[in-house]
């Protein structure tokens, strides 16, 4: 479970703030949806949300440790058991091939061994099997996005953060990606929180939480 | 973590293999050139040994002075005025207690042998021929223990002097002049025209025209006995187990005596001087060229790391703490010092080898080839050096790439 209590994030000096007071739950295995207008915080919030960036006051709880008290080798060490991220941007590592890039969590902690059946597993999921040996330039835009997810279940983290994960995507890669975290979330019981500007995608979410400048609004 | 660093240095082969090639020369460089410097400095260290020895016992000079002259015959109080002061040597310089020190070097545990010797001037005839030298009276056994001189010897042998019995081994200049040669007979003039016949049964080679030219060796009873001082020596030549306890041990001995203690690097100054000016050019070029190739590798992993900040920031946020990316830059600076050291020895060695067969068409002291110098040290020094600026040139950038967070580079603030 993920709770925060009045999250309040500022930028810049003089400061401007971003996220206003906000206060929410995300319960295990819920598909969320974060949505809003470019601008109104929704990527700040994922980062606050999956230890990746800090509050300026307020806390906020994941399995029950407050992130930002946590020490900083117990927060690399969550980030690779707990929890998966994809972003916009595929960022795989261009001299590596798919494989090589999913085992990277595990190559952390000197187990890519025991992860190779696992990433093949995932790469039969994700349909790209065939470019398991390739590198990120001799793979398709959808393709190198479907490695990075498989990169983020490959330790099969109770958290998965997507920022925007088919922005970069044409329609039908786009639909690919969102039917893949469906299905993770609901097989898988993966903690789901997709930051997303597209309605269409926001509706396949259990719960939308929408942001207007920094606050959650319902509408 | 080594996989990773190893996967990235090899992306970039061409930039890798230039840095690696600039580290190799610069190792290389140095290790050919201190080679060369210190081969001709052992070749000219042996050389020196030879004429002097690790530490050397001689007489002190004698000198007179005005003040004791003055207090002696006038008494301290008086004032005297001298047209012209007393001056120069009260006797030839020899041994105040020979046998002393004898004792004390037969039972010091540093020394490994010591050998008298009584070195006149005299001059050398054959026929109407004659030559100054300087003959060197010794003891040929211990001579040969506690220097080089069997390699300097070309013709014969130094050990024919042992039996005594007016045998002479002369330079190779001293034998040209007089127009002599081994086996023959040559007259050794000394003092009031007092004329010895000696057997010629060695003919030396230092390489130094001069020295060839006015040096002679015999056996130290001979000399004794033609220069009419039975029983004395000027001086005592010591070799030392340790080469480098000679300054120390020089200090130490000199305050038990009025004799003068004089080592081997004090006895050549200049030479001194000259082996520590080398050394700064030499420890100077190395150190430019590893300044350039170390700035080399602080480039490319800057470039690397600048280029790669997202793919850092990914490695960050799935649980690759600084540490983690610390250890990924350094590896690869570690890499490129390790391999490009090695390789510079290799080189380094090769070129040594290279430079030592080259023959130069003349004659430098015994050899026509450049001096080489294979010591460890060389190796060991260019080696670290080259993995020092490696390691140096990788940290700066390494540390950067470990302080950069994940949200600073995925929100573009590094």
């Amino acid at each position: 479970m993920i709770i925060c209590e009045n999250i309040n994030k500022e930028f810049g000096e003089p400061p401007q703030r971003v996220l206003n007071n906000i206060s929410l739950t995300i319960n295990s295995g819920e598909f969320v949806a974060i949505s809003g207008r470019s601008g109104s915080g929704k990527s700040t919030l994922l980062y606050i949300i999956s230890s990746l960036d800090l509050p300026s006051q307020g806390r906020c709880l994941i399995m029950g440790e407050d992130i930002s008290k946590m020490p900083s080798d117990r927060i690399h060490e969550f980030r690779n058991l707990h929890v998966g991220f994809i972003f916009q941007f595929h960022y795989l590592l261009s001299e590596l091939t798919a494989l090589e890039n999913i085992l990277l969590p595990p190559r952390n902690l000197g187990k890519e061994g025991e992860y190779e059946a696992r990433a093949f597993e995932l790469l039969d999921l994700m349909s790209v099997t065939s470019v398991a040996h390739k590198t990120p330039s001799q793979m398709s835009g959808g393709e190198q996005q479907r490695v990075a997810i498989a990169r983020a279940l490959i330790m099969n983290p109770k958290y998965l953060f997507a920022d925007e994960p088919t922005g970069n995507l044409d329609s039908e890669n786009a639909q690919t990606v969102m039917k893949i975290l469906k299905k993770v979330n609901k097989e898988e019981g993966t903690t789901v929180c997709l930051v997303t500007h597209e309605e269409d995608f926001s509706s396949m979410a259990d719960r939308e939480i929408y942001l207007v400048d920094g606050e959650i609004s319902h509408r | 973590m080594l996989y990773l660093a190893m996967k990235q240095l090899f992306s970039k082969k061409k930039q890798t293999l230039l840095i690696l090639l600039g580290i190799s020369l610069g190792t290389m460089l140095f290790i050919a050139i201190s080679a060369i410097q210190l081969g001709f400095r052992e070749y000219m260290t042996n050389a020196l040994l030879n004429n002097t020895a690790h530490i050397i016992i001689k007489g002190s000079d004698n000198i007179i002075e005005k003040d004791t002259i003055q207090e002696r015959f006038f008494g301290e109080s008086s004032f005297v005025h001298w047209f012209s002061p007393p001056s120069g040597k009260r006797d030839e310089s020899k041994l105040e207690n020979y046998q002393g020190w004898v004792q004390r070097l037969s039972h010091d545990v540093n020394v490994f042998d010591f050998s008298p010797r009584l070195t006149i001037t005299t001059i050398l005839r054959k026929g109407p021929i004659k030559t100054n030298v300087s003959l060197v009276g010794s003891l040929p056994i211990k001579q040969l223990r506690i220097s080089e001189i069997k390699d300097y010897i070309v013709d014969g042998s130094f050990e024919d002097l042992s039996s005594g019995g007016n045998k002479i081994v002369i330079g190779i200049g001293v034998s040209k002049d007089l127009g002599v040669r081994l086996g023959q007979f040559l007259d050794v003039i000394t003092g009031n025209n007092d004329v010895t016949p000696f057997k010629i049964v060695g003919i030396s080679k230092f390489g130094d025209d001069r020295t060839d030219r006015s040096l002679a060796f015999a056996h130290l009873s001979d000399v004794q006995k033609i220069n009419k001082t039975p029983g004395r020596v000027t001086e005592i030549g010591v070799s030392l187990l340790d080469i480098n306890k000679s300054e120390e041990l020089a200090s130490l001995w000199s305050m038990y005596t009025k004799d003068k203690v004089q080592d081997w690097k004090s006895a050549s100054k200049m030479f001194m001087e000259m082996i520590k000016m080398q050394d700064f050019v030499r420890y100077f070029i190395m150190f430019s060229i590893l300044i350039v190739a170390a700035f080399g590798i602080y480039n490319v992993l800057s470039i690397m790391i600048n280029q790669k900040q997202k793919e850092i920031a990914i490695l960050r946020s799935i649980g690759y703490g600084p540490k983690r990316i610390l250890e990924l830059i350094l590896y690869q600076g570690v890499f490129l010092g390790l391999s490009g050291g090695i390789l510079g020895l290799l080189m380094g060695l090769g070129i040594s080898l290279l430079v030592e067969s080259i023959d130069l068409g003349f004659e430098l002291g015994t050899s026509n080839h450049l001096f080489v110098s294979y010591d460890i040290s060389i190796y060991t020094t260019g080696f670290v050096a080259a993995i020092l600026a490696s390691l140096i040139a990788s940290f700066i950038p390494a540390l950067s790439a470990s302080k950069m967070t994940p949200i600073d580079i995925i929100r573009g603030r590094s």
